[in-house]
């Protein structure tokens, strides 16, 4: 009980939402009434991109509050968080887990190595970015984006 | 009232036919005819049976016969119900052997001796609760474990172990077949007459230590055929061994007789006995069910598998049979009466259940060439008539509500829950102890036939053998789908048994209380106003997964269908190798019992020469021995063989010596008889 009137008596403590970032609701997610399940994939990263994502479902940023939430297969997911240029080895398992994912999904690819395979451009490991792999509704530019830009994109996905 | 010697008349004649015909017969000819015969014995004892349960009976002794003591029958409904089961199994089973002997070539089942004896294993299978007097019944039994004997000898050229298993069977077979000579020929001694008939009269005049003494002697070979711990180290060898139509009549109607002899002669003739009997009875049946359900949990060989799952359900029904005596010896007759029914019906409902399990592993082995799950699965798009009917029997195995298994333990519990009332230390322990008990059994149960099922057939296939099954022929089909039906409608409507189930235990004295009653379809016990309709619970059920299926169709909107590949956690296709082992499946629970079943396991590192710290190749083995053989018969064996071996130096080869023996022996034999006589 004493919980339950802690809960009643405190009452909601965090911070007000920052306002809603400009730019539309993208229209393909509109069918997801606001709830995204999100699944990332490491398509060669340097892992600085997972960092700030990490940060971004972190208590400070709390991109739930929005949403947005984080699971572990492609079949529970709406969304996929690329990362990294897309490495030769990456390649098939990015265009598989893509596959996976039930209607209507959406890719967003994260960092400046997503968009335009960024400092490993031409490697002799990189296959291409992530839009020469699979198709990219929304990108986060940023060596690593900060975790409010990540923020931003997914509240433009859910809408809230 | 002719029904009955007019049916085992042509019982016996349709046997006598079949066992020449199984022999003169050309090989195409052999199988379909003496197939059908035996399927005519099963008819007709079925018949007979029946008929008794239906109330009537009959008795009669030929003099003639048999000599000196002359043969005597009788037959009433504690009887015929054994005869009906066994009846049963024999028609489905018959139809099945012919579909499963042909085309496999002139060897086993399909053989000359396997064939003759056949129907003369399904006439004394009908045939021993005809018995009433001691010869007869031993008689009827020694034919009985003779014939299964041969059959399980029948695939004696492919395999060793069969010769093996052969030897087991024989030998502790017939240890039963001594004590239940002495048991026997004690009793008939002193009650003074060896009919049953003179039993049952002389059994009160029988001292009190001579009574137990008969009991225990008796109730020794009747679990040891019923497959009970600790004299089951047949079974598990000799039903894996035997061709799986065999497997099935012995499973589903010869260990029952062990059942049979042990009421016929405990409540019946006997009368009922003092507490500790049954409490010891309730002991045995409590630790075969236990051990012999978490050996099946670990089995890997499926047809081993479901012979120590036998072991297992004739402990329960041993519980419930020791329940019933102990509530009579405590004089709560009608609560005796239904432990009793609850033991009855589930024997009736074992027998459904296991026939079919065989058959479905006899169609398995027979299209695969495979017993091992390890090496089975993706059976069920291959062969999907049998794997349904596997599920279906694996259904009533589990003891869950759809299943027909259910209903008999669930009036079991019932039983022992209600017989609390009941006073007495002992009982206050061992109730609660069995009830635990049976929910373990029940529980490690759904665990053992999951594995069957679910990696034996579900999955993909782990073997070219699996790969390539084929669905069983229409006959084998057809003798499975007549114990499904039989298994289905234990399921549904076995209220429908409850007149014969009261007619049965009114058999052995106990009032017959409507224990399970027949109006309606419900399950009623009538003292202790518990009420169970398994018609209704399947309803429910099929309501619940109906609405649970078709709920998100109606309301979830309609999207186009995807194929979409396997999720392979985007790497490369998951291999058969990766799918659950029949092993890796009991290795948690191995884990958990370790105490209990004492694994074995050997790791074998072979370092390469130049350097010991560089393996070239481990070797791991694990194996899970039966460790009541091993800590009870090893010791014995040995000890025997011992024995033997200083025997030998009795016999040196000197005929002095043995002239000396020949001389001593008369010198003690004059000497006995002139002091002592």
């Amino acid at each position: 009980m004493g919980l339950l009137r802690k809960i009643r008596t405190i009452g909601r403590v965090a911070e007000p939402a920052p306002p809603r970032p400009e730019g539309e609701q993208l229209s393909a997610a509109k069918e997801l009434g606001g709830s995204v399940q999100v699944r990332c994939v490491d398509a060669g990263s340097c892992n600085g991109c997972e960092i700030e994502i990490a940060a971004a479902f972190n208590p400070v940023y709390d991109a739930e509050r929005y949403g947005a939430r984080l699971v572990a297969s492609p079949r529970h997911a709406d969304v996929a968080l690329v990362t990294g240029p897309v490495t030769r080895n990456m390649a098939e398992p990015l265009r598989r887990t893509v596959a996976a994912m039930g209607e209507p999904k959406l890719v967003v690819a994260v960092g400046d190595c997503a968009i335009n395979c960024g400092e490993f451009a031409g490697g002799y490991g990189v296959e291409g970015a992530v839009a020469d792999v699979v198709p990219v509704d929304l990108a986060v530019p940023g060596c690593p984006p900060e975790p409010d830009e990540i923020v931003a994109a997914l509240r433009r996905v859910t809408g809230r | 009232m002719s029904v009955i010697p007019a049916a085992l008349a042509t019982a016996t004649a349709l046997a006598g036919a079949g066992a020449p015909a199984g022999f003169v017969l050309p090989y195409r000819l052999r199988i379909p005819v003496v197939g059908l015969l035996t399927a005519g014995v099963g008819v007709s004892g079925g018949a007979a049976g029946v008929a008794a349960l239906g109330g009537s009976r009959w008795v009669a002794a030929f003099p003639g016969m048999l000599p000196p003591a002359g043969v005597h029958m009788a037959v009433d409904a504690l009887a015929g119900l054994f005869m009906a089961v066994a009846g049963a199994v024999v028609v489905a089973v018959a139809v099945y052997g012919i579909g499963y002997a042909a085309g496999h070539g002139a060897h086993g089942l399909g053989s000359r001796t396997a064939q003759a004896v056949l129907p003369l294993f399904a006439l004394t299978l009908v045939s021993v609760p005809v018995a009433a007097s001691v010869s007869t019944f031993l008689a009827l039994w020694e034919l009985m474990a003779l014939a299964s004997l041969l059959l399980v000898l029948a695939e004696h050229r492919e395999r060793a172990s069969v010769r093996q298993a052969g030897v087991w069977y024989a030998v502790m077979t017939h240890l039963g077949l001594v004590l239940l000579l002495a048991g026997f020929a004690l009793f008939a001694a002193q009650a003074g007459g060896e009919t049953f008939a003179a039993l049952r009269a002389g059994a009160s005049t029988v001292s009190p230590t001579v009574r137990g003494l008969v009991f225990v002697l008796v109730a020794l070979a009747f679990t040891s055929k019923a497959g009970a711990v600790p004299l089951h180290a047949w079974l598990p060898r000799a039903h894996p061994e035997a061709p799986s139509p065999v497997s099935a009549l012995m499973s589903a109607a010869m260990v029952n007789l062990g059942v049979y002899g042990l009421v016929r002669t405990g409540l019946d003739l006997l009368g009922g006995g003092p507490a500790w009997w049954w409490l010891a009875l309730m002991t045995v049946g409590g630790a075969s069910a236990v051990y012999g359900i978490l050996q099946a949990a670990m089995a890997s060989d499926l047809k081993r598998l479901l012979a120590y799952s036998t072991s297992e359900n004739m402990g329960l029904v041993l519980i419930g049979v020791g329940a019933s005596g102990l509530f009579a010896a405590y004089g709560d007759r009608p609560l005796a009466a239904m432990a009793l029914a609850a033991a009855l019906l589930h024997v009736v409902n074992h027998s459904a259940f296991k026939a079919l399990l065989f058959c479905a592993a006899g169609s398995v082995l027979r299209t695969t060439g495979l017993r091992d799950l390890d090496r089975l699965g993706g059976l069920r798009s291959r062969m999907p008539v049998t794997a349904a009917l596997f599920a279906l029997a694996a259904l009533g195995a589990v003891a869950l509500p759809p299943g027909n298994g259910f209903i008999s333990e669930w009036l079991l519990l019932q039983s022992l829950i209600h017989g609390l009332q009941v006073p007495g230390v002992a009982v206050a322990v061992v109730l609660p102890l069995s009830v635990a008990l049976i929910a373990l059994s029940a529980g490690i149960a759904a665990a053992a036939f999951v594995k069957a099922l679910g990696v034996g057939f579900f999955a993909r296939p782990r073997s070219e053998q699996a790969a390539s099954a084929k669905e069983a022929p229409v006959l084998m089909l057809a003798g499975m789908t007549l114990l499904g039906a039989a298994c289905t409608a234990l399921a549904l409507v076995p209220g429908l048994l409850g007149d014969a189930l009261d007619r049965a235990v009114a058999a052995v004295g106990l009032p017959g209380s409507g224990a399970v009653s027949a109006d309606g379809l419900k399950v009623r016990l009538a003292d202790v106003s518990a009420t169970l309709s398994p018609l209704w619970v399947v309803a429910a059920l099929t309501a619940a997964i109906l609405l649970a299926v078709g709920l998100p169709r109606l309301y979830g909107r309609r999207r186009r269908r995807v194929n979409a590949r396997l999720w392979d956690c985007g790497g490369g296709a998951p291999t058969p190798r990766m799918a659950y082992t029949a092993t890796s499946f009991a290795e948690p629970l191995q884990r958990v019992f370790d105490d209990v079943l004492a694994p074995e396991q050997d790791v074998n590192v072979t370092p390469v020469r130049e350097s010991a710290y560089l393996v070239e190749r481990v070797r791991f083995q694990r194996r899970v021995p039966d460790r009541i053989e091993h800590r009870l018969y090893e010791p014995v064996l040995r000890s025997l063989a011992g024995v033997g071996q200083a025997a030998r130096r009795l016999a040196g080869g000197s005929v002095h010596l043995y002239l000396g023996y020949g001389f001593a022996g008369l010198v003690v034999l004059l000497l006995v008889l002139a002091v002592g006589w």
